[in-house]
């Protein structure tokens, strides 16, 4: 047991991708996410898969579409400009109720942006990946393996919900080389196409599936949507996930996802070291948000949050604000625009925040 | 033991190849290694750096913002980064294209003409494994062995010679390391 590897994110998400099942990618170039279409244009082969660069972004979106409707583990990635061309698909996707996974390696914004990393799609990926009020369980991982970890599971939670999954990675994490552990590649047989997928269609046990081009009388959209409602509501407390670090006495409390948590952790350790009782809340998912832990914390002892991001102005914090109920402040720092955050510039402004300013200049 | 090091220069130069072998030997030792690329949107004489961290233990951040070793190819990447560099950090210059390197107190700073070496040992693509080379000779942080195996990982679908010329290179850069030994 034990695969080994030193790999970019973005090669390390195409390969848990082969290993979770995925057997079709369509996408269309964009820096920082390039490896992955790379990757995948020979490794698809290799397991009997299909690569396709398509001719557009909303043409590759549209060929996941036609690939989940089979049944068939499909995938695409891009960074944030052409996520926004997906958004359309994306929506589709949701209301045909088809599982896939869609992956941004995002970079500075809006617009075009720069081509260096940056955290800046929060708000796109969790409250409007398209049009028409849908939700995509949206992961972000903080190192190549958790994004092994995630990718590898993803095509699960979207095949249990008939939804797709989101992943938002920056480009830093995308073209970072770290170790990585592949798992075993996941054998998936005939057994395994979901019963609603149109491979079935001959299948006298097969289960519903939706039109894929949906127009639904007003009742049955309704219906539809009120039943993705109780979905989400579920994701909240089944599946939520984060990570708790140094919170138990914790007067100030970082809240930070993906690369910016990472720069976060370094400076709060150099804070402990100094007696600054400082902790930190990593969402691992961002839809569902980790309201409780945000909204449980002690405000009798909690001095304030800091929710640390690489965008201006911060996405988060009205997601924050909600669970604090302003009990005590919430501050900000980030850098954006692909200026990346590094450790002393947070140590930096931690240390300006917690020591109520003292050692401000 | 933590270590960070910058590679900068233009591309073309072999910075990213030098972030990764070095990076690639600190694993096959045992240590953690985060390589992260930074380049502009051309392939070739736009500038590139790269950031290479090498620890014992797990790497939290890999983003640190000023290293302890910064290895400088060309004189525009010297103008960009020199200030990177922590006090009491290694300044390493190619001195064909840095003529008058920062002196500043604290700074250990090696100036070798790895652009002609590498002419010397047979191809001018060779001076990123010089410098690797001196950093060996000079520090602890990789083993020569490690970074061999490194070297014969990437040139092993290449032509041997190519091979042959590279641990060339890395002998020359070893030797000249030493004498920067503290």
């Amino acid at each position: 047991m034990g695969d080994k590897k030193f790999m970019k994110g973005n090669n390390a998400i195409a390969e848990a991708a082969v290993r979770a099942g995925c057997r079709f990618f369509a996408g269309y170039p964009i820096t920082p996410q390039n490896e992955i279409p790379e990757y995948l244009s020979w490794r698809l082969p290799e397991v009997g898969g299909a690569f396709v660069q398509g001719e557009s972004e909303v043409a590759s979106i549209n060929m996941v579409y036609g690939a989940a409707a089979m049944g068939t583990r499909a995938l695409t990635s891009s960074s944030g400009p052409g996520i926004s061309l997906k958004a359309e698909g994306i929506s589709y996707l949701a209301a045909a109720a088809l599982p896939a996974v869609i992956v941004n390696i995002s970079r500075g914004g809006p617009g075009l942006g720069s081509i260096q990393p940056a955290q800046s799609d929060y708000l796109q990926a969790t409250k409007a990946l398209g049009h028409g009020g849908f939700h995509a369980m949206v992961f972000a991982p903080n190192s190549a393996q958790e994004a092994v970890d995630l990718v590898y599971n993803a095509w699960d939670y979207a095949e249990r919900d008939r939804n797709p999954v989101f992943i938002l990675m920056d480009g830093c994490l995308g073209n970072i080389m770290e170790e990585v552990d592949l798992p075993p590649m996941k054998e998936l047989n005939d057994e395994d196409i979901p019963g609603w997928a149109l491979t079935r269609r001959n299948d006298p046990e097969r289960d519903w599936q939706l039109s894929l081009t949906p127009i639904y009388t007003e009742e049955m959209l309704e219906g539809l949507n009120a039943m993705a409602g109780e979905m989400y509501k579920s994701w909240e407390t089944e599946d939520v996930k984060y990570e708790e670090f140094m919170l138990d006495d914790a007067e100030y409390v970082v809240v930070a996802y993906g690369i910016a948590s990472r720069v976060s952790k370094e400076a709060i350790l150099k804070l402990r070291e100094q007696g600054y009782k400082v902790g930190l809340i990593r969402p691992i998912t961002l839809f569902p948000f980790p309201k409780k832990v945000i909204h449980d914390l002690d405000y009798s002892k909690v001095k304030g949050i800091i929710d640390v991001e690489m965008t201006l102005p911060a996405q988060m914090h009205d997601d924050i604000a909600l669970q604090v109920l302003e009990r005590c402040p919430i501050y900000e720092y980030g850098r954006s625009g692909g200026c990346l955050l590094d450790d002393d510039g947070v140590y930096e402004a931690l240390l300006d925040i917690v020591s109520g300013g003292e050692n401000n200049g | 033991m933590k270590q960070s090091f910058v590679f900068s220069g233009s591309g073309g130069q072999g910075i990213m190849s030098a972030g990764i072998t070095l990076a690639q030997a600190a694993i096959d030792m045992g240590k953690h290694a985060t390589y992260l690329p930074e380049y502009g949107p051309e392939q070739r004489g736009g500038s590139a750096k790269c950031t290479v961290v090498i620890s014992d233990e797990p790497i939290v951040s890999p983003l640190p913002r000023l290293c302890d070793n910064l290895i400088v190819m060309n004189e525009l990447a010297y103008k960009k980064f020199k200030d990177d560099v922590k006090d009491g950090g290694v300044l390493l210059v190619n001195s064909c294209r840095i003529s008058d390197p920062d002196r500043r107190d604290g700074l250990s700073v090696i100036s070798a003409p790895v652009d002609d070496i590498a002419l010397e040992v047979g191809n001018d693509k060779a001076a990123n494994v010089i410098l690797i080379g001196i950093l060996i000779g000079a520090t602890d942080i990789v083993s020569e062995e490690a970074f061999k195996l490194s070297l014969q990982e990437k040139f092993k679908n290449k032509k041997p010679g190519i091979l042959e010329m590279n641990l060339n290179a890395l002998a020359k850069g070893i030797e000249l390391g030493r004498h920067h030994r503290k």
